[in-house]
């Protein structure tokens, strides 16, 4: 176990999976985008604006996903201290920073043909928004913040303070009357999205996760050169 | 000949062609930098570790993660 948590077995690591990241995901992008703009059907009422949700959607998700996953880390690392999971974090942040961005544009992109507006006050894409400055307090407080311990734990606060911010996204259509429409799909309950449209939206998000992986891996690199170039010194 | 009606997508392709280009730009753009980066920093790492001592290189070169991105940096 003690093996899979040294960083030189995880650096290792990193290079292979890397590699194979490369290999599948231009083939899993292609695909994806075959069936979302050509493929996959249009919808009854929203015509092929509908066609914004196989990247609106997976943006959104990862994005969410992010932020909960560097929120776990980050205070497991508060608690246990574990240099390796700032490094995981740091990897994190700006992916999630990115989809969130993603996430808002092409909202605002589907917003206008289906409800006459780039953007609304609502509650769903107000805390959205309110997440993208999350992301962007917590990459600053890492990267100007120099004493490790402080960074440490303001990047706590604000991951703890973000996490209350997921719950409002996740439960914001259901709390109040949004323009946004209700979850379509549903891990724990029923899913009311034809297959025809979640077969092209699960391979936009694997293709989504996929680049996810190659960033993280790529900035885990980096993150991991920077402490041993800090040694060489 | 092309069919226009895949690039309008009845009145919505002014919608859904930006969304899906806006996503790949940001993505390329994003991955481009990320990639500059870690060659930099490798590119960096191995000029930094050529100017130690012969002694120190070779103390380095035991290292994994050294060795790894020597190893990494020389084959791309």
């Amino acid at each position: 176990m003690i093996k899979y948590l040294n960083p030189s077995y995880i650096f290792n690591l990193t290079g292979k999976i890397l590699n194979l990241v490369k290999f599948f995901i231009i083939p899993i992008v292609i695909v994806g985008i075959i069936f979302s703009l050509f493929l996959s059907p249009e919808d009854y009422i929203q015509g092929d604006a509908v066609r914004i949700m196989y990247v609106h959607v997976p943006a959104a998700w990862i994005s969410l996903l992010c932020f909960g996953t560097l929120s776990l880390l980050c205070i497991i690392n508060f608690i246990f201290k574990i240099k390796s999971m700032s490094l995981v974090f740091k990897s994190l942040a700006p992916i999630g920073l990115t989809f969130n961005i993603i996430a808002i544009l092409t909202g605002a992109l589907w917003g206008q043909p289906t409800w006459g507006t780039w953007w609304a006050w609502d509650a769903r894409l107000t805390s959205m928004l309110i997440l993208m400055f999350f992301y962007i307090a917590f990459i600053l407080s890492y990267k100007f913040i120099k004493d490790p311990i402080n960074s440490s734990k303001i990047c706590t606060i604000i991951s703890l303070a973000g996490l209350i911010n997921l719950v409002v996204i996740k439960y914001s259509v259901i709390w109040w009357s949004t323009l946004h429409q209700p979850a379509s799909v549903n891990l724990a309950g029923e899913t009311t999205i034809h297959i025809s449209m979640l077969i092209p939206l699960s391979v936009m998000l694997l293709a989504f996760l996929l680049y996810s992986a190659l960033i993280f891996l790529m900035k885990y690199r980096i993150e991991t050169i920077r402490v041993k170039k800090k040694g060489l010194k | 000949m092309i069919n226009l009606e895949i690039l309008f997508m009845n009145g919505y392709g002014l919608y859904v062609w930006p969304s899906f280009i806006f996503t790949f730009v940001i993505c390329l753009g994003f991955y481009l930098k990320t990639n500059k980066t870690l060659k930099k920093l490798e590119k960096d790492f191995i000029k930094e570790a050529e100017s130690l001592s012969k002694q120190e290189f070779e103390n380095l070169k035991k290292q994994k993660i050294a060795k790894e991105i020597l190893v990494s940096h020389s084959k791309n």
